[in-house]
């Protein structure tokens, strides 16, 4: 009984991280930043966080404000050279930074420990502390999703060209969006450190971008509930398909297929364009009723 | 209320001298008309005002503050707006939404009221959108403020790209063939909108093929073919200007 429990446990500890993750790469696709550097800031957020407590004996509000700090702080810069990129382009760059980051990792071996990663991390994190942070993010971005800030990000992401014709500095909005990004990321990073009680090197590589990647592309971009529901999905897949054994991967892209064949704007995006689409098609039958009674002119 | 002047501007695209050395005025209080054949470089010019191109010689001055070298948010900010020749609405977005995107700069609220989602901001952004209606009901289109912006015919379309530009503030207002596909009446409907915004002082720089609207409703006429101003002036002037007759009527006899 309680053995179940406590893997239920662990499984909602994996959903919250990876919606963590999730809201970071949600920030940037939004705002039509093309990037995939959130598996690589996240490990820069764990070592963050990691190294400040096995070396300085930081606590965990200490070296999660590291963590979320060098996550902003190396987003931002990166901000910089990707500003002159654009789509596929950026996309290209920041593989290339998580895949640096990864080296960085394993050959700096005086500082990350090499291939065998950090060890012996207290666990400063459980469940509530998880569940009050990235509640807490999910909070702030569906603040900002519905201020200036998240429209100014919808304008760019439509068409960058009619943003700054209406004032929208295109730079300084993406450089916010990749700050933000990189801000969860570290934070969520540093929590994964706190919790797994180790930082891995290998974790935060290509399979950690691609997953993250599926997340939003399963979900959706548009609002903050579409990265939730492709994280949950996705995290609780593997469970459900447990049945199938070595078939798991199959089932898991398959499911993504299927996503981007018939819902391409993602499943929340996709729904909620339909909602619309049903009352836009209300209000229009309420026009055309109200000018058929004079005839066409 | 401003007036905005370029002063001998060149635009080269690799070798190609799309804009030789033009020198126009923009006036409040009136509408300028920029006429011209196809590729004579009409959409250049309103490219270059707005800081989309950069100039490759010459200077643009907003009520004499040199504006060339600003970036195109900037220039936006100054309160000049545009609309595209090829019509450009957020696809993903309300028409009402359309036209709060306009709104941007009106927008004042800090980063840590924003990301705490305090209600000032809420009540910020309702103030945008009752503006935005009331553009729509100034336009007589207030039943479309839900309809998604693609889902517009044409003309309203048009219309809307107009309402977004005008949430701007602007003091100048540049407008890339706003009747083209118009059916006459529609186009007279817009011909009487610019009217009324140039007696509230707006400076208006329309772009047309439209003859019988620009003859009708401009003040003032430049006339560009092949990059070069050929003729400048009152559209009386303009009419009976040989080389403006040579330009059109040559074009279309090749």
């Amino acid at each position: 009984m309680t053995g179940s429990l406590a893997a239920y446990q662990s499984l909602l500890d994996l959903v919250l991280l990876n919606c963590g993750l999730a809201l970071s790469q949600f920030v940037v696709l939004r705002a039509g930043v093309f990037s995939v550097a959130t598996a690589g800031l996240a490990s820069i957020g764990a070592y963050a966080a990691g190294i400040a407590t096995l070396r300085w004996g930081a606590g965990a509000a200490v070296g999660l404000l590291a963590a979320t700090a060098a996550g902003m702080l190396t987003a931002l810069l990166l901000s910089l050279p990707l500003a002159r990129l654009r789509g596929v382009y950026q996309a290209i760059a920041t593989v290339a930074m998580v895949q640096i980051v990864l080296s960085l990792a394993l050959y700096a071996t005086d500082v990350t420990g090499g291939a065998n990663g950090l060890n012996g991390v207290p666990k400063l994190v459980g469940t509530p502390e998880l569940a009050i942070l990235v509640l807490a993010m999910v909070y702030v971005l569906h603040s900002l999703g519905r201020s200036r800030i998240g429209y100014a990000f919808d304008a760019i992401r439509q068409d960058e060209t009619v943003a700054v014709t209406l004032g929208v500095s295109v730079a300084g909005y993406q450089a916010l969006a990749f700050g933000l990004s990189g801000a969860i990321a570290g934070l969520t990073g540093g929590l994964m450190a706190y919790h797994n009680r180790s930082v891995v090197p290998e974790e935060f590589g290509f399979g950690m971008l691609v997953t993250v990647l599926a997340y939003v592309v399963l979900g959706g971009r548009r609002s903050v509930l579409g990265p939730l529901v492709g994280a949950l999905i996705l995290s609780l897949l593997p469970e459900l398909a447990r049945p199938l054994a070595d078939n798991r991967l199959i089932v898991h892209g398959a499911v993504l297929m299927l996503v981007i064949t018939y819902l391409p704007h993602g499943i929340v995006d996709s729904l909620q364009i339909a909602i619309r689409r049903r009352a836009t098609a209300a209000s229009r039958a309420q026009i055309v009723g109200k000018e058929a009674p004079d005839g066409p002119a | 209320m401003a007036r905005l002047d370029l002063e001998r501007v060149s635009r080269h695209f690799f070798g190609v001298e799309a804009l030789k050395g033009l020198t126009m005025s923009v006036l409040p209080g009136r509408v300028t008309g920029l006429i011209g054949p196809n590729g004579a470089g009409k959409t250049t010019v309103v490219n270059l005002i707005t800081g989309l191109l950069k100039l490759t010689e010459g200077r643009i001055r907003l009520e004499g503050e040199d504006i060339s070298e600003l970036p195109p948010h900037a220039v936006a900010r100054l309160g000049v707006a545009r609309t595209f020749q090829n019509i450009r609405l957020l696809h993903e977005a309300s028409v009402v939404e359309n036209i709060v995107a306009g709104f941007h700069t009106s927008d004042h609220t800090s980063l840590p009221a924003q990301a705490l989602g305090l209600a000032s901001v809420r009540r910020v952004r309702a103030g945008l959108v009752q503006r935005a209606r009331e553009l729509l009901a100034e336009f007589a289109m207030e039943e479309y403020a839900e309809c998604l912006a693609g889902e517009l015919s044409y003309g309203h379309q048009r219309r809307v790209e107009i309402m977004r530009a005008l949430a701007l503030a602007p003091s100048v207002l540049l407008l890339d063939e706003p009747a083209a596909g118009m059916s006459d009446g529609e186009a007279d409907e817009l011909g009487a909108i610019f009217r009324r915004l140039a007696d509230r002082g707006l400076a208006l720089l329309v772009i047309e093929h439209n003859m019988r609207l620009v003859m009708s409703l401009c003040d003032e006429m430049y006339v560009l073919d092949s990059g070069e101003l050929i003729c400048s002036g009152a559209p009386e002037r303009v009419r009976s200007d040989p080389r403006v007759i040579e330009a059109y009527l040559g074009g279309e006899a090749c």
